[in-house]
């Protein structure tokens, strides 16, 4: 488990101090994927820097299964450091030693005998897909070769923690995909907690099981990824909500909307569909979908649509409190011209 | 007076011999600043504020010895360090001495280019390794040495063809050398045979080098 305790990263700039992180506390729990998100500068890639002492906090504590990391120098963090696996963004491999050595690197680093590294390394690359590309130069990689060898490498001394630096934001869509479910089968497999900072939110979609939100240095939403992106509260989280699960309409359909406009939300397991067509036969209205769409979270559908109801104020009322009962939540858009 | 093939094959041996002497100057200093400029240009760039073994005291003072015995001209160096020499090696006078003042002025110099090239190097990369938790040394040792090693030879290059200039001053403390020759017949005898037979020397020294180091460095990269 890793504790984040009243966290706050002070920086002098030139004429001022700037804090990066202000003032964090956050539990992740032992196995999980936890994602954090935010704009660029919001203070998350100084947060997750705290969380192996790449930075050192001003203020708070570190405790990962226990340890408190802030109270460690020299040695001993090099000790606890190797149970902490870290990729970037942009890979940062040796680029003079071949996947072999860089990976071999770090098991030298945690002292492992000459001949475990070999046997490692190979079971290393089997994991991470890429055995034939052993002796091969950094160079001669692709974007997301290097990252499964950074993948490899961070986790050669069988860490119980993945900390991921923005991983997959220099990779294209098909390339991101294969890495964030190479993490999640690290994840599953191996019951390695993740966290991974991103400003990309279908990666928290893919793979996270919790998330945070921070703006400004501040953790300003954290909760199931499930809850969030159903019920998100603040106004940035339905920024970034929005990013994946879009409901634009053009304004000159509106326009031609002359009934009362709802949209409707279901969660879980709430057959949607048979709901809608059952409230329809029931009462006399008319329904005309405007948007929709299912979006899978941690294999759980979420449902949105978007509908213009069509029909007598009292009936549309009545449809509308029909479909609450049925655990729908309803939000009335427009009341109809 | 036009440039005579007779006078240059009586003066032969006597060049043959300065070649010599220059390729041993520069040898021995060229060594010489690799054995100590190197961890003198690893530890400037280590103890730098933000890295890994970050030390002001250290980095100050090494940084401070550095820029004077860099700012010393090195005739005046050569002058200088006869004490040192004859402390050192046991004379005052020849290549061997001369070789002294030539590594005292190599070292700063080299020890600097090392401290840039590691400065080339992606700090990401740095800071991977110690998330790893690499000690120090493996950080040194496998990090900024492979990474660097191709920008340091071709400083090494440099620092090879700033010496073979260096070394036409040995002749102040007998050092010999193709340089000396030169101004010896060709600047003070106005022969002017040897000084353009000399100066072509030089080119071609100078070309080889840069040539050879060129070379090595593209060789061992793996980029």
């Amino acid at each position: 488990m890793i504790q984040i305790q009243k966290v706050s990263k002070v920086y002098q700039t030139k004429d001022r101090l700037v804090k990066g992180v202000d003032n964090v506390s956050l539990e992740i729990e032992k196995g999980e994927i936890f994602g954090i998100v935010g704009y660029s500068g919001a203070g998350k890639s100084s947060l997750l820097r705290c969380l192996n002492l790449l930075e050192k906090p001003t203020e708070g504590t570190i405790l990962i299964d226990g340890i408190n990391l802030t109270e460690l120098k020299g040695k001993q963090l090099r000790q606890a450091r190797l149970k902490i696996g870290m990729i970037f963004q942009h890979f940062y491999l040796i680029s003079q030693k071949t996947v072999y050595e860089n990976i071999a690197f770090a098991l030298r680093a945690a002292k492992t005998p000459k001949q475990q590294i070999d046997d490692r390394v190979t079971e290393l690359l089997e994991m991470v897909g890429l055995s034939e590309k052993r002796d091969v130069y950094p160079g001669q990689l692709s974007g997301g070769q290097k990252q499964r060898v950074a993948i490899a490498r961070a986790l050669a001394n069988n860490p119980s923690v993945l900390l991921c630096d923005e991983a997959t934001s220099a990779l294209d869509p098909k390339t991101t995909l294969s890495i964030l479910r190479l993490l999640k089968k690290i994840n599953r497999e191996l019951a390695i907690t993740i966290v991974l900072i991103t400003h990309e939110m279908h990666v928290v979609k893919e793979i996270c099981d919790r998330m945070a939100i921070m703006q400004d240095g501040k953790v300003i939403e954290e909760g199931q990824v499930y809850d969030i992106f159903s019920n998100p509260v603040a106004e940035l989280t339905k920024e970034f909500i929005s990013s994946v699960v879009s409901f634009e309409v053009p304004d000159t359909i509106l326009a031609q909307c002359t009934g009362t406009i709802v949209k409707l939300l279901f969660k879980g397991n709430v057959a949607g569909e048979s709901v809608i067509s059952e409230t329809i036969q029931q009462f006399d209205v008319h329904g005309n979908f405007l948007h929709g769409s299912i979006e899978y979270i941690q294999e759980m559908p979420l449902g949105t649509f978007l509908m213009e109801l069509q029909g007598r104020e009292p009936d549309i009322e009545r449809a509308i409190s029909y479909m609450s009962t049925r655990h729908v939540h309803v939000e009335v858009i427009n009341n109809g011209n | 007076m036009g440039i005579e093939v007779q006078r240059i094959a009586e003066l032969l041996p006597d060049m043959t011999k300065a070649f010599g002497e220059t390729l041993y100057m520069v040898g021995i200093s060229l060594l010489v600043a690799l054995i100590i400029g190197l961890p003198l240009g690893i530890l400037l760039f280590v103890t730098d504020k933000g890295l890994f073994l970050e030390n002001t005291v250290i980095k100050s003072v090494i940084g401070f010895i550095v820029n004077m015995v860099r700012s010393i001209p090195f005739i005046i160096l050569l002058v200088l360090l006869i004490p040192l020499a004859t402390l050192l090696v046991g004379t005052a006078y020849g290549p061997t001495a001369a070789s002294v003042s030539l590594s005292a002025a190599a070292i700063p110099f080299f020890a600097r280019i090392v401290e840039t090239s590691f400065r080339e190097i992606d700090k990401g990369v740095i800071e991977a390794a110690i998330s790893i938790g690499a000690s120090p040394w493996m950080i040194i040792r496998d990090v900024l040495l492979p990474e660097g090693k191709s920008s340091i030879i071709q400083g090494l290059t440099l620092t090879a063809i700033s010496l073979v200039a260096y070394a036409a001053m040995a002749g102040v403390v007998g050092g010999g050398g193709i340089g000396d020759l030169a101004i010896r017949f060709g600047y003070y005898r106005y022969d002017k045979t040897i000084m353009v037979v000399t100066v072509i020397i030089l080119i071609v020294l100078v070309q080889l080098i840069q040539f050879a180091g060129d070379r090595i460095s593209k060789a061992v990269d793996k980029r």
